[in-house]
């Protein structure tokens, strides 16, 4: 798992690098064994959420930098509130158009 | 390339909160009061319970979950205090416990004989805020030797807190700490907050604590 891969090699880890990992967890389970191509993780951010964005902008990026979900970009929509949510993934799962 | 859109709607905090139900729901069968002490560093969560255990020890069956960044020291302290196992956990970086760590850590406890677990997380004042443990009340400890406005840079340690200690009281001829104004921006925060006083140096305040304890916790089960 990319996350545990991640956390192994940086042997530490800060409060936004629990989060982007728990995010990478939801997604890899969201995306399941067909493992399509992650090409956007979206998560809505409250303002009282407890997370300071551009840190975990930057985790997000670690994790999602690693397999299976490398290539993958964040996207942090900022909200009010302590929301804290994966909002959707964006795949290239191969498939063409129709 | 076809781009698709998968919605999720799922909360991060989800599977936490999902284990922290358990650990509350174990912690519940089996009659044991939870609280969660959490801090900054050198707020002196670790004296408190030094002086707790020592205080009420053979009065209630207390456990202790510690939680540091690294080392054993802490459980180590505590140990000296109490003929009961410290569960020490080492997060290896992290900046407070989850869950997680507190389901397993209860394992090694004997909840048949255990009134009162205290989880003392590591000293942070932001992200503990964030991770339910499954405990049934968090306290924050806010020591006069920092900043009166505390309560105002880190507001969601004092939202979700029933109630705040400050500690080190004995130091307050010594430093220029204004204890109203501290206690105010604190219930500015929080109007519901409980204020303890403490010197866990000197004594002062701690009966008031020690009273609390005892008036938190279920009676022993003679049943068997």
């Amino acid at each position: 798992m990319g996350a545990s891969l991640l956390a192994s090699r940086t042997g530490g880890l800060v409060h936004e690098m629990s989060v982007a990992m728990e995010i990478g967890r939801i997604a890899e389970v969201k995306l399941g064994d067909a493992a399509p191509q992650l090409v956007t993780v979206a998560v809505d951010v409250g303002d009282s959420a407890g997370v300071e964005f551009s840190s975990l902008e930057f985790c997000l990026e670690a994790v999602f930098a690693t397999p299976p979900f490398a290539g993958a970009k964040p996207h942090i929509m900022r909200c009010a509130g302590d929301v804290l949510r994966v909002a959707y993934l964006e795949i290239d799962d191969g498939r063409t158009d129709d | 390339m076809a781009v698709r859109t998968i919605e999720v709607r799922e909360r991060v905090m989800a599977r936490n909160n999902e284990i922290a139900a358990d650990v509350r729901s174990r912690l519940g069968g089996h009659g044991v009061t939870a609280i969660n002490l959490v801090s900054s560093p050198g707020s002196g969560k670790t004296t408190l319970l030094e002086r707790t255990l020592g205080a009420l020890g053979e009065e209630m069956d207390i456990a202790v979950i510690t939680g540091d960044v690294q080392t054993q020291n802490d459980a180590d302290r505590l140990s000296a205090h109490t003929p009961r196992v410290v569960s020490a956990v080492v997060t290896n970086g992290a900046c407070h416990l989850d869950a997680l760590q507190v389901f397993t850590a209860i394992d090694e406890i004997d909840l048949d004989r255990t009134q009162l677990l205290f989880i003392e997380n590591v000293g942070n004042l932001v992200c503990p805020a964030s991770w339910d443990l499954g405990e049934k009340e968090m306290i924050v400890l806010f020591a006069v030797t920092e900043g009166e406005d505390k309560p105002l840079k880190y507001p969601k340690m004092f939202q979700n807190a029933r109630r705040v200690v400050m500690t080190k009281i004995d130091l307050l001829p010594h430093v220029p700490f204004d204890m109203d104004r501290a206690v105010a921006n604190a219930l500015s925060i929080n109007p519901e907050l409980k204020v303890f006083r403490v010197s866990a140096l000197t004594g002062q305040g701690l009966a008031q604590w020690f009273d609390f304890l005892r008036s938190s916790v279920l009676p022993v089960s003679t049943s068997g």
